[in-house]
């Protein structure tokens, strides 16, 4: 799965867990809370991602991730190092 | 699960269960809570103390088994009143007269005249017009919000809230801000958001995690320029803060600007419940729509005969705040003069920050209890993941000997390997 496809993921349930907002509003360099998500619907956004791409990271090691596209290299990494059951 | 990475997995990794059957729990979360390290933190936060949460009590150590005396710096009896004998005569009285129970609901029949009296003085003593009681601190915060807000209001809470209050907000259908922890820059870009709407700001008196206090001038001036209304939760401050103990509201002589305040009744206290105060149409009109407050049983009237006398001996003169501020001031002092990190601390509330290993944490407890200390460790996601710590809270029944005591074990145990 290529990066802007994973973009594309995390998009989509943006789109599905907040109101009012357009997939193709989003720019990847802005982060969730910039679209009026809170701490809870970013973790749903994240939880719902991961569950999606079968990939599983400790939400701890998520703590630093200031925009879309930095949570995207992060999954593009786990993706690329051990695909996980 | 990567073996090695389990580790490095909380609780707030396994919400998601894609199990078949709803009673059963995620499986990846049955193969992280095997791990040793896990099973002994769930262990060691269940452990039963066998006498009264005192500052000197004995617990069945999770770490061997073994019944043990220990001073007991984690349970937040902050004024020792759970204990205090003129609180348990009062209580005693009550169960003789009254039973075990209230039997119903305050909206049907839980309501005895000790539950009245006791929210009129509580509505006096935070100088507002009427109280409600509720049978615990979070169905307090919880049915508060939950109460008065609605879908297309705005809840703005620091994020550092209780989950209580979150929880509230949730159900209420509002839509939910939090703001960066007493950031006012943060705080005014979300009231810009809620512009037109209902809103309430939502924040604690002192922060349980950290034990630093509201920035209260500053938040009640922007919900003066905003024309929004202040919830204020005094949990880890009633009884403590103030001139006459009334909490972080009169410490800051802003009490006034409070539209409503929230207590818990099993801190200083030392009892179990919660309450808030306000003006009477709201309180009023939340009889009928609080749902924790229609819906559970009133407090156990011995519980609340008990809180009455505890409200009494706290306020009839300043003895125990005042004792309570010179353990929080000696404790911090030697906690400091250690080089240990007690964060922002500026209450009874005082963490050791020992950092994102979590192993070590629990080591340290097990460590520290074996010499006859008892403090419970606090990982991510409770507090942010570099900044693991044990949470004291400081209590006016704690002895100079007792504070050497455990001061002693603290620098014996903790000190060294926080400087390894």
């Amino acid at each position: 799965m290529t990066k802007q496809e994973v973009i594309d993921v995390i998009k989509k349930n943006i789109v599905e867990n907040l109101d009012d907002i357009k997939a193709e509003d989003i720019d990847p360099m802005k982060s969730m809370a910039d679209y009026g998500a809170n701490s809870l619907d970013i973790i749903e956004v994240v939880s719902c991602t991961m569950r999606e791409l079968n990939i599983k990271i400790p939400r701890a090691e998520l703590a630093d991730i200031k925009n879309i596209d930095q949570l995207a290299d992060r999954f593009v990494q786990n993706m690329n190092q051990s695909p996980q059951a | 699960m990567d073996k090695d990475q389990l580790l490095k997995y909380s609780m707030l990794d396994f919400f998601q269960n894609d199990s078949k059957s709803v009673l059963d729990p995620p499986a990846d979360f049955e193969e992280w809570y095997s791990h040793p390290l896990v099973s002994f933190g769930f262990k060691f936060a269940g452990q039963p103390m066998l006498s009264a949460p005192s500052t000197i009590t004995k617990i069945q150590s999770a770490v061997d088994d073994q019944a043990r005396r220990i001073i007991n710096l984690t349970s937040y009896n902050y004024l020792g009143l759970s204990t205090h004998p003129e609180v348990i005569q009062a209580a005693k009285e009550a169960l003789d007269k009254y039973g075990t129970g209230s039997s119903g609901s305050p909206m049907v029949s839980g309501t005895l005249d000790l539950h009245v009296e006791f929210a009129r003085r509580l509505a006096e003593f935070k100088q507002k017009e009427d109280c409600l009681l509720y049978s615990s601190g979070f169905g307090g915060n919880l049915g508060a919000l939950q109460g008065i807000l609605r879908k297309g209001d705005c809840i703005v809470i620091d994020e550092k809230g209780h989950r209580s209050m979150i929880d509230g907000g949730l159900i209420s259908g509002a839509k939910m801000y939090f703001f960066k922890h007493n950031d006012m820059a943060s705080l005014e870009q979300t009231l810009e958001k809620c512009k037109g709407k209902r809103t309430l700001v939502c924040v604690e008196g002192v922060y349980s995690m950290d034990g630093d206090l509201v920035k209260l001038p500053e938040v009640v001036a922007l919900c003066d320029r905003y024309g929004v209304q202040l919830y204020l939760d005094e949990a880890h401050s009633t009884l403590m803060f103030g001139e006459n103990g009334r909490g972080v509201g009169e410490h800051f002589h802003l009490e006034h600007k409070v539209g409503m305040t929230f207590g818990t009744l099993s801190k200083s206290f030392g009892g179990v419940g919660g309450f808030i105060c306000s003006n009477a149409r709201i309180i009023r009109y939340l009889r009928g729509y609080s749902s924790p407050w229609n819906f559970s049983c009133a407090i156990a009237p011995s519980t609340v005969a008990g809180l009455m006398k505890a409200l009494e001996v706290a306020t009839r003169d300043s003895t125990l705040r005042d004792k309570l501020q010179a353990n929080t001031a000696y404790m911090r002092k030697h906690i400091l003069d250690m080089g240990l990190d007690i964060g922002k601390s500026e209450s009874q509330v005082m963490p050791i920050i020992i950092g994102p290993d979590s192993k070590l944490l629990y080591e340290l407890a097990a460590g520290i209890q074996q010499r006859g200390l008892f403090l419970q460790p606090v990982t991510f996601p409770a507090v942010p993941a570099e900044t693991g710590r044990f949470r004291m809270s400081i209590s006016a029944q704690l002895t100079q000997a007792d504070m050497d005591e455990a001061l002693n074990i603290i620098k014996d145990v903790i000190v060294p390997a926080v400087k390894k």
